[in-house]
């Protein structure tokens, strides 16, 4: 038998344009670097392993995703609830209006980036950086309040019937105010004769808010814990405790944000590890709303899980109902948390 | 009247071809001697740094140096740190207690020092000769904290060679020549 191949003629000119593309094919790839893949953090032996606190035991997680919708606006900060049941995003240089199902009802232009944002009747309350202005239902600005002195970097805002209290992350303290923005009181300062060790806040994460009890709940992000107040400033409790597992506060600064449901318990965010848990009103640690897993599925690139400081965390609110609204600084979106039947 | 002959094409001789194609050959040759010659000179008033607001913290800063131990070192932007009492780029994510004991330190080589300063801030500074580059501190901080630890290429150490061996296997493209003017990339203050 013969098996001799036939011989193939090539032309010269093909020979040449073949010889150049391979050319160029190994240039190209000489070119091109060993990217991500190759350094991943399995191969590094140096990793920060967190992997056993990125789940949560399933047993531990009472609520479910029931919801989530996008909020139109980029840079999200901080969410509200307002009375009507509409909820309100500081984004980028607007409070961002949307309602339940997150249908956009509107936008109010700011002329700097809101930090926090609090709604009363029709009143909106937003804390600039260094001063809390008023907006009218319709939009339009009806009063700025004089800047606090010191260094004031404003992170937290709470309305009650007849003050209104501000987060002051820069110059550690919160701010009493009455409605018509006269300042009338500073709570929480270092005060070794009332008991107060003051709060300790290496990153700009302040909260406060006002409890069915009667008194604020404001988180010491830097102490791990959570603190509760008169309106008057006197220290009466506080719990928690620093800890990576899921009954703690995990890192250096947490809890960055806090909610509170109807019935008094405090819905704690953290960052770094992101986590949604809630507390008894006496701090004892009940249930998981949503672990790290809950924010990784966001189609971006990066998820709040691994971004780096600056625009990480998370924020929420609870409604009349006890849903929880969960706002995802990094993915810019907002879950919908509801307990779940069988628990 | 004969009809005009058509002139004859003139060709390219092989005399003529061997001519144009060494002069092109020369001044490739020139052209390509010219730029080594830039490159040279610009490469001794440009040094290598990385990026702190690219780098993923990788590990490879520590192994891929041709040093024994990696000209990059992790340095601390005091002004952005928080002093924390349970600094995440110092210990361990779950400590067993807040000191200086070994088995909280997430440092390999414990590079990185604590001080008490006042309840209940503490400083820490690092330990260049101990630092290996790692990059873990780095992302403690920068994973719970502020970021004021960051990883830098020092000067005193690097070779700064032609072709840096981190800089080829950096998953970031995080490394850079930088002018030797301006030889350190300084992480600053956001808000």
């Amino acid at each position: 038998m013969n098996f001799s191949v036939p011989h193939r003629r090539i032309s010269r000119r093909r020979f040449l344009r073949q010889g150049m593309s391979g050319a160029a094919a190994v240039t190209a790839l000489r070119l091109t670097r060993p990217t991500g893949s190759a350094a991943s953090s399995q191969d590094n032996p140096f990793a920060y392993d967190l992997d056993r606190y990125r789940k949560v035991d399933p047993k531990l997680v009472h609520y479910e995703r029931v919801g989530r919708f996008r909020c139109p606006q980029p840079e999200v900060r901080r969410l509200a609830l307002g009375p009507e049941g509409r909820l309100y995003v500081a984004a980028a240089k607007y409070v961002t209006i949307l309602d339940r199902a997150g249908t956009p009802a509107g936008d109010i232009a700011c002329p700097a980036a809101p930090r926090a944002v609090a709604v009363a009747e029709d009143l909106i309350h937003v804390a600039f950086k260094n001063q809390v202005a008023l907006y009218d239902g319709k939009g339009q600005r009806t009063a700025q309040w004089e800047p606090p002195p010191g260094r004031p970097f404003l992170t937290g805002i709470a309305v009650g019937k007849n003050d209104v209290f501000v987060a002051d992350a820069g110059n550690r303290v919160v701010l009493r105010y009455d409605r018509s923005g006269k300042l009338i009181g500073r709570i929480g300062e270092k005060n070794r004769e009332r008991n107060i060790p003051g709060f300790v806040v290496p990153s700009p994460y302040l909260d406060v808010e006002i409890a069915p009890d009667g008194l604020l709940r404001v988180n010491n992000p830097g102490r791990h814990r959570v603190e509760a107040y008169t309106f008057d400033g006197d220290l009466e409790a506080f719990w928690g405790k620093p800890s990576a597992s899921i009954e703690g506060f995990c890192g250096c600064c947490n809890p960055i944000n806090l909610a509170l449901l109807p019935d008094g318990r405090c819905v704690t965010f953290e960052k770094g590890l992101p986590r949604v848990k809630i507390y008894g009103a006496d701090g004892a640690f009940e249930c998981v709303v949503a672990g790290p897993e809950a924010f990784t599925d966001t189609g971006k690139e990066k998820s709040v899980m691994d971004a780096d400081t600056g625009a990480h965390g998370l924020d929420g609110v609870v409604d009349a109902a006890g849903r929880i609204y969960v706002l995802d600084l990094v993915a810019g979106d907002i879950q919908v948390m509801q307990r779940k039947a069988n628990v | 009247m004969d009809a005009p002959q058509p002139k004859p094409n003139p060709g390219v001789t092989r005399r003529q071809f061997l001519h144009g194609g060494m002069r092109a050959a020369a001044l490739t040759g020139l052209g390509g001697l010219l730029g080594v010659v830039s490159w040279r000179s610009t490469a001794g008033t440009m040094v290598w740094q990385l990026d702190p607001q690219k780098c993923l913290r990788c590990g490879q800063c520590a192994t891929a140096c041709v040093l024994e131990q990696s000209a990059v070192k992790c340095v601390h932007a005091y002004a952005m740190c928080g002093y924390c009492q349970l600094c995440t780029g110092y210990f361990e994510p779950e400590p067993n207690d807040l000191n200086t004991g070994a088995e909280n330190q997430l440092c390999p080589t414990a590079a990185i020092k604590r001080a008490f300063v006042e309840d209940p801030y503490y400083e820490y500074t690092i330990d260049e000769k101990l630092c290996i580059g790692c990059a873990k501190c780095v992302e403690g901080c920068n994973r719970f904290g502020n970021g004021s630890l960051y990883l830098q290429v020092r000067h005193d150490r690097c070779l700064n060679c032609n072709e840096c061996s981190i800089a080829r296997v950096c998953p970031a493209d995080a490394f850079r020549r930088v002018p030797v003017e301006h030889a350190y990339l300084s992480k600053q203050i956001a808000h």
